[in-house]
């Protein structure tokens, strides 16, 4: 269950003005199914292993801001998978993504 | 969301990248599937009027925060921690005894997201943004708001622009009530202007 899950208005005030969801009049885009699991996961993450989410949204901003722009690239596939590189560097960081023991 | 893997179209590289981390997660006991499931699902859906409810039970309780909503509601929605990028430029108008606002987007379904969350399938309706300035009265009669022939009804059109919230009155009956108790009776259509705050027995006291 999410019963432990942000609600969105806290992950929009977490994110705050730096890495806002893409958003069309306020509803989520999602072009595709893996944008929001890619979101699902980042909350599910940093819920479980208790990581703050300043880091995540540092993270998010200088992955945004290293993203190679790419013409055919959507905005939302852009953010999101910026999104995983956030992911993936925070976790990381925390040595949560190590080799398997 | 769709636990579907039978994609209609060779999976991008991205998509893959997605499906591996998460698998990885799964893997490391970080996240489950019913775990990702639930948030997307509620993400997608449940964005709800709440923190417009919280900012109508300040003002009603907070003269100074009233008049602070009223003059730059952008600042004062802030105070609260609420706002963000399409939330911007809202205005608040404020019912009175002998004033009605409600909103509308004539163009589109222009609407206060981070206050309100989703707007309502009906505002987005082409009768509705018709109606709502044609014949209000009529609509709001269909809401089954009934008010008087003295009280003069205001239809704010929203925009891109500016995004107008109705700061409905406080109804009587609610004195020494707490923020939350106030707020839990604010719905979405009230703060549209489709509705009034309303005092149930059950919910007094």
């Amino acid at each position: 269950m999410s019963a432990d899950a942000p609600g969105l208005a806290s992950v929009d005030h977490e994110l705050g003005d730096e890495a806002p969801l893409p958003r069309d009049n306020g509803e989520l885009v999602f072009e595709e199914p893996w944008q929001g699991r890619a979101l699902g996961m980042g909350v599910v993450a940093l819920e479980r292993t208790g990581a703050s989410w300043s880091g995540f949204r540092r993270h998010l901003a200088a992955a945004i801001a290293a993203h190679k722009p790419d013409p055919d690239e959507s905005e939302a596939t852009a953010y999101y998978a910026s999104w995983l590189d956030a992911l993936e560097a925070l976790l990381a960081e925390c040595g949560l993504l190590g080799q398997p023991q | 969301m769709t636990k579907d893997h039978h994609h209609p179209h060779p999976e991008s590289a991205v998509e893959l990248r997605a499906r591996a981390l998460e698998a990885l997660l799964a893997e490391r006991g970080l996240v489950s599937t019913d775990a990702i499931d639930a948030v997307v699902e509620l993400y997608e859906h449940d964005v709800g009027p709440q923190n417009g409810a919280k900012v109508v039970a300040r003002a009603w309780v907070d003269e100074e925060y009233r008049a602070r909503l009223l003059g730059d509601a952008n600042g004062a929605i802030a105070e609260l921690g609420f706002g963000g990028a399409e939330g911007d430029n809202m205005v608040v108008v404020a019912n009175t005894p002998t004033i009605h606002n409600m909103v509308v987007c004539t163009l589109c379904s222009c609407y206060p997201w981070p206050v309100l969350g989703l707007p309502p399938s009906w505002y987005k309706s082409p009768p509705y943004r018709a109606r709502a300035v044609s014949e209000p009265r009529a609509v709001l009669g269909e809401f089954g708001v009934e008010l008087g022939d003295d009280v003069e009804i205001r239809v704010w059109d929203s925009s891109a622009e500016v995004r107008y919230l109705v700061l409905p009155l406080r109804p009587s009956g609610t004195e020494g009530w707490s923020e939350a108790e106030l707020a839990a009776i604010v719905s979405r259509d009230c703060m549209i202007g489709t509705a009034v705050p309303r005092v149930l027995d059950s919910a007094a006291g």
